[in-house]
């Protein structure tokens, strides 16, 4: 059997069948990239905060742009190269379509690693107006002292002794009780966690003996309760037993079979208790009502009566103490509640005990207040007011000293002259009323990592920072020159030893929401990495399939070169279409 | 091309049945996988439906024994149905009938077997891609349903998987890959790569694969309708992969794409840890793009079974193919532009409203065009109530009932009321239960002595259509009255709530809940009737295989598309000549021919008077 028009066209559409394919298949892409286009559309019309403008730093994403578009023009020739039988030059174009499909998704691994590294902060998340500062930067080491209390690390310091170094941004608590839940599985993660958080120096062992009377010795009779639970059989784990994965689950095995076994004799006794009404009482037209009526009720009572000792009752809880109290840390993410006194784990785990002091350390390298200003107009009080209310302008770290003030300072200075210089446009141009140009929301309420490094690099003076702006010839410049030195090629480069970024502490209280510049963070961050990465899929799946025909196709080629290039064809109309994808993407997440 | 024709039979058996590249294996592998998910949500909906009229009684042991002590003692409270329960079995009741069954059965198996025979191809265009299809699909299908089993249970959010609820419901577990919910989005993606192979693959074939003289309006009308059937799937599940994959990071790394800022759940007491400002209006959005197509990818197949049946057993033409042709194409384009009817009450604002309910008034007219040409088909014919044709005339007036209620929904007004009561519920039951399974019952009737070489009982049809026609009316016509009546969709105890509120006063429709409460154990039972009623058809499937009547032609109905042009069954490569049509589908009766069908293939006889005119129907020669 042949399937006909795979190599050659069919007459009457002039096609042949994987050309069709392909054709229906990029349709289906668009409908799919559209989605998520109008994903895109959508979120950013209705966004409650300030988006994002202009957020990424451009040059990753405009190299990027010309290598796709070159590798597009390569796989072109690589196709005409076939049909011409040349295949070396084949080979040729084909390598370097591949080695931009490389250089593509390198570049796009630098950016994405920048931003997995670079933290944001919230502050506060009370609803105050003047607490939707937000924070950039990076969060630095930090780790226990002898008393379980944070102490910062260097990154010297870390790289001599990286043991118990963390980044600072964990909740510390010193806990002295765990309760599992039995009716879900404890989290192995967790558990093995906290063994290794508590090493030697501390045991954890169960507070009471963990007894389920056994089934057997309850049907066979001749105990009451009491003998029942006392009794040998009944005995799971022992009091004082050392917390282990194993007798968790065996404790969890045990309830669970319990609980379906007390499940099981209550249903029969409802099924029972249903059919002597039916059949007895005969109250059959009114069933949803029937447990409302006295009778019903009576029965009900009575069966309690007798289920109470068919019962084996395991209880769902465990308790396990610690001691001494043991200091444990943990990723905020898996604490979806926090109290003083006491945490819950995502896997329903109690631990008692008391929160300790649990601030971010972060390097900071962009402020901004633009979601601050945009509450403040709504709710009618000058932006500047609550700015200046904000924690970050008021806060003291431990010296006494505000170094976000500082750099805050340096950003009026800079405003004072970006005005001036609008000013004397407006002048020259006659522009006036509506027509003025004025700083932007970005420029008044937000210092950008670029500014930053200029303003750490001239030491925050705002004396400095007007001078460097206004005097073209005083020698000193915000930005130093050169395209790679803006202080960071995807990013605010953390390791430069010229400049410090301002350092905070940031006391948990005051952090209302953090992730790292990651889908998280907020939905322009979802959608671009959403985006960007379901098109990297598509970068390595068209890259994986043009390599098999340049490694595999040579056999194809000897045999029947046309439908090679039948292959390459419909190959490359792919990698068109990705490529095409990409210059759609570009514009509208690094320009707009 | 490699001399790859080695005979069908020489292959080994896995090769043959399981990973088979051959359009009828896959298509017979689609028909038995869907059949087993659509009995599994057919349980699923006896369960819940048991618990909606018995709220407060354990499940009967005939239900129960199924499930294992340690997923009894999670999942029933005393053996009760818990509200959590059936929202886990409503929800996959609905994604298992939709996605797992219904379209698998009508447009991948039927499809699939079919397409290709009408067409006079030796197989699809693209057979491994052919393959990959129903394995990305068992794959997904498996992925969703295992879920059943984990810690968290199935997904629970409904069929339509809206956030933010969705986005919440499985938060707690700490391994997200394990959750219900998410399995149900991974599963989802699977489906629909599967579908979009699938549906690639059709179009082509059907495009590349016409035999010589097959012309486009000379296709059956069964082509046409996979065609457009095809052009939906391809264009309108994609963006329902763009949410599956929003929904899946929101999931996974807690992104906000779906879920609004300041979350709060009561339940648990805590705010969700999100930076909101997701839109939970973009997903409905999302979804319905697909949701609403997706009605006509289940209504299609079962239009097509239903119109070759029809002109088969009538012994004459279809009455209006070219209006039906036509019809079928606007309402395969209108059907991406009427989604937002689904979403009246989310506060889209009046001009949208309008827009989609203008559009949803516009696409009956197609739908009425496909509905009265076949009904205007039964006129003057001698019909021959076979098996097949009694499903397909059952069709007709239950596909009736289920359109006709649709149109008070599409009106915002009425809807204002209507939405998400047991009306949408009754509305929409009509048109895929006895609506579209029965025109899928037609079509495995009909080609069932083409895939075997044997015809089904017609005893045991009978046992299975009559009982099933009554049942499912018992089971759906309530519905509408309940739904007028005030009655919730997701109401897990029948809504034995309003019982004591009966006093109240009435509703707009004059009705309480309380006067429509007993018509629960009415449909509760007809719908454990219908169940029983199903296994003669299973009997019926099974039996005949091995001892039902042999065919003594291979073209038993007397019919005249290219599948009959087959040996029965069909081998590997299917036909046996070299195809070639002289004429459209559907000439029966032909007072210029001796017999009363003349089939597509046969070549006109020499001495017949060849009249060269394009006003002529009966013009004959195979240009291609």
């Amino acid at each position: 059997m042949e399937i006909p028009f795979i190599v050659n066209a069919r007459k009457d559409t002039g096609l042949f069948n994987s050309k069709v394919g392909i054709w229906l298949f990029l349709a289906s892409e668009v409908t799919l990239f559209g989605g998520l286009f109008s994903g895109y559309l959508f979120l950013r019309l209705y966004a409650d905060y300030p988006w994002p403008e202009r957020a990424l730093p451009v040059l990753p994403g405009l190299i990027n742009t010309f290598i796709l578009i070159g590798s597009s023009v390569t796989v072109v020739f690589a196709w005409a190269a076939l049909k011409m039988r040349e295949w070396r030059k084949f080979q040729i174009y084909m390598w370097i379509t591949l080695i931009c499909a490389v250089l593509f998704l390198g570049l796009k691994g630098i950016e994405y690693n920048a931003k997995f590294h670079h933290q944001a902060v919230r502050l506060s998340s009370e609803g105050a107006v003047q607490d939707f500062g937000y924070l950039e930067g990076h969060v630095h080491y930090g780790k226990l002292d002898e008393n379980g209390q944070l102490v910062e690390v260097s990154k010297e310091e870390k790289k001599e002794n990286p043991e118990g170094v963390f980044s600072a941004n964990k909740i510390i608590f010193k806990a002295n009780e765990l309760t599992f839940a039995l009716k879900r599985p404890a989290h192995e993660a967790y558990v093995k966690e906290i063994l290794k958080q508590a090493g030697d120096q501390h045991t954890i062992s169960l507070v009471g003996d963990y007894r389920v009377i056994d089934e057997k010795e309850l049907h066979a009779g001749g105990k009451n309760r009491a003998q029942l639970e006392a009794s040998a059989a009944a005995l799971v784990v022992a009091d004082g037993a050392v917390l282990s994965i194993d007798d968790l689950d065996e404790m969890e095995e045990a309830f669970l079979q319990a609980r379906a076994h007390d499940k099981e004799i209550r249903t029969e006794f409802l099924r029972a208790s249903w059919s002597w009404i039916r059949d007895e009482k005969g109250i059959e037209d009114i069933s949803n009502l029937v447990i409302t009526t006295d009778l019903w009720k009576e029965r009900m009572a009575e069966d309690n009566e007798k289920i109470k000792n068919l019962m084996l009752s395991a209880p769902g809880t465990v308790r396990y103490k610690i001691e001494p109290p043991l200091t444990l840390v943990w990723r905020p993410d898996d604490i979806p509640k926090l109290a003083k006194t006491e945490l819950k784990l995502r896997d329903d785990t109690v631990v008692k005990g008391e929160l300790q002091p649990s601030p971010m350390l972060l390097g900071v390298d962009a402020i901004d207040f633009r979601h601050t200003a945009l509450r403040a107009e709504a709710e009618g009080i000058d932006p500047l007011e609550a700015i200046k209310q904000s924690w970050i302008l008021t806060h003291k770290n431990s010296q006494g000293e505000n170094e976000l003030k500082k750099a805050w300072i340096c950003h009026q200075a800079w405003l004072r002259h970006l005005t001036e210089k609008l000013d004397k446009t407006n002048e020259k141009k006659g522009l006036e009323g509506e027509d003025r140009l004025v700083p932007t929301e970005n420029d008044k309420y937000r210092i950008n990592w670029d500014q930053m490094v200029g303003y750490a690099r001239l030491d925050y003076d705002p004396e400095r920072v007007y001078q460097a702006l206004s005097d073209e010839g005083s020698g000193e410049k915000l930005y130093r020159a050169g395209l790679f030195d803006l202080g960071g090629f995807a990013g605010a480069d953390h390791s430069n030893k010229n400049y410090h970024f301002p350092h905070v502490e940031i006391p948990r209280e005051n952090v209302g929401f953090t992730s790292t510049f990651t889908p998280k963070w907020n939905t322009y961050y979802a959608i671009y990495f959403t985006i960007t990465g379901l098109h990297g899929l598509h970068v390595i799946g068209g890259a994986i399939v043009l390599g098999y025909y340049l490694f595999f196709g040579r056999k194809m080629y000897d045999s029947n070169p046309e439908w090679l290039a039948n292959r390459v064809e419909v190959g490359g109309l792919f990698w068109h279409f990705v490529d095409l994808v990409w210059i759609f993407l570009f514009p509208i997440l690094y320009l707009m | 091309m490699s001399a790859d024709s080695h005979d069908h039979h020489d292959l080994p058996f896995w090769k043959k049945y399981l990973f088979s590249t051959d359009h009828k294996t896959i298509g017979i592998q689609y028909g038995l996988a869907a059949g087993a998910f659509l009995l599994f949500g057919f349980f699923l909906m006896i369960v819940m439906r048991w618990s909606i009229a018995y709220p407060h009684e354990p499940l009967p042991g005939y239900l129960s024994w199924i499930f294992t002590d340690g997923w009894k003692g999670r999942w029933l409270d005393d053996g009760k149905v818990t509200g959590e329960t059936y929202n886990m079995f409503g929800a996959m009741h609905g994604t298992i009938m939709v996605f797992l069954g219904v379209v698998p059965l009508g447009f991948a198996a039927f499809g699939n077997y079919v397409t290709p025979l009408q067409i006079g191809a030796p197989d699809m265009a693209f057979p491994k891609l052919n393959m990959a299809s129903f394995w990305v699909y068992l794959a997904g299908g498996i992925v969703m349903c295992m879920s059943f089993f984990m810690e968290s249970g199935a997904a629970k959010s409904g069929w339509t998987n809206y956030s933010p609820l969705a986005g919440y419901a499985d938060r707690q577990i700490v391994n997200q890959l394990l959750a219900g919910q998410t399995q149900w989005l991974i599963g989802l993606v699977l489906l629909i790569t599967s579908s979009l192979l699938g549906s690639v693959n059709f179009i082509t074939t059907i495009i590349q694969l016409r035999a010589k003289g097959l012309t486009w309006m000379r296709l059956p009308f069964f082509v046409w309708a996979m065609l457009v059937t095809g052009f939906l799937l391809l264009l309108a599940f994609p963006p329902l992969e763009a949410a599956g994959i929003m929904q899946l990071m929101d999931r996974m790394v807690g992104s906000s794409f779906f879920m609004p800022t300041g979350l709060y759940s009561a339940a648990d007491d805590v705010a969700l840890d999100l930076s909101g400002s997701g839109s939970p209006l973009l997903f409905q959005h999302l979804f319905w793009f697909l949701g609403h197509p997706e009605v006509y990818v289940l209504l299609l197949p079962a239009i097509a079974c239903v119109a070759e049946i029809i002109p088969a057993n009538t012994r004459k033409p279809l009455w209006g193919y070219k209006p039906m042709v036509w019809g079928v194409i606007v309402l395969g384009f209108l059907s991406f532009i009427v989604w937002a009817h689904h979403m009246y009450l989310t506060g889209m604002g009046p001009v949208i409203s309008t827009f989609f309910q203008t559009t949803t008034v516009l696409i009956s007219v197609p739908s009425v065009i496909l509905l009265t040409s076949l009904i205007i088909s039964l006129w003057g014919g001698s019909i021959r109530f076979t098996m097949p044709m009694i499903w397909a005339a059952a069709f007709l007036p239950m596909f009736g009932i289920g359109g006709l209620t649709g149109l008070p929904l599409a009106f915002n007004l009425a809807d204002l009321h209507l939405h998400d009561t047991y009306y949408v519920i009754g509305h929409f039951h009509y048109v895929v239960a006895p609506g579209i399974l029965f025109g899928l019952f037609a079509g495995i009737y009909h080609w069932y002595p083409k895939m075997t070489g044997r015809f089904m009982d017609n005893f045991l049809g009978h046992l299975h259509f009559w009982p099933s026609l009554v049942c499912m009316n018992l089971l759906f016509f309530p519905m509408l009255t309940q739904g007028m009546a005030g009655f919730h969709r997701r109401w897990y105890n029948g809504g034995e709530g309003y019982i004591e509120k009966a006093s109240d006063g009435v509703n707009v429709f004059g009705q309480t809940v309380a006067d429509n409460i007993s018509l629960n154990e009415v449909m509760t039972s007809a719908a454990i009737a219908l169940a029983i009623f199903q296994i003669p058809f299973l009997l019926n499937m099974f039996i005949s295989y091995f001892w039902g009547k042999k065919v003594t032609s291979d073209n038993p109905w007397d019919a005249t598309t290219l599948e009959w042009a087959t040996p029965t069954p069909p081998g590997h490569g299917n036909f046996t000549f070299d195809v070639a049509v002289y004429r459209g589908p559907y000439e029966y009766s032909r007072p210029d021919h001796d017999k009363d069908y003349f089939p597509q293939w046969e070549e006109p006889k020499r001495d017949a008077p060849v009249v060269e005119s394009e006003e002529n129907p009966h013009k004959e020669s195979p240009e291609a």
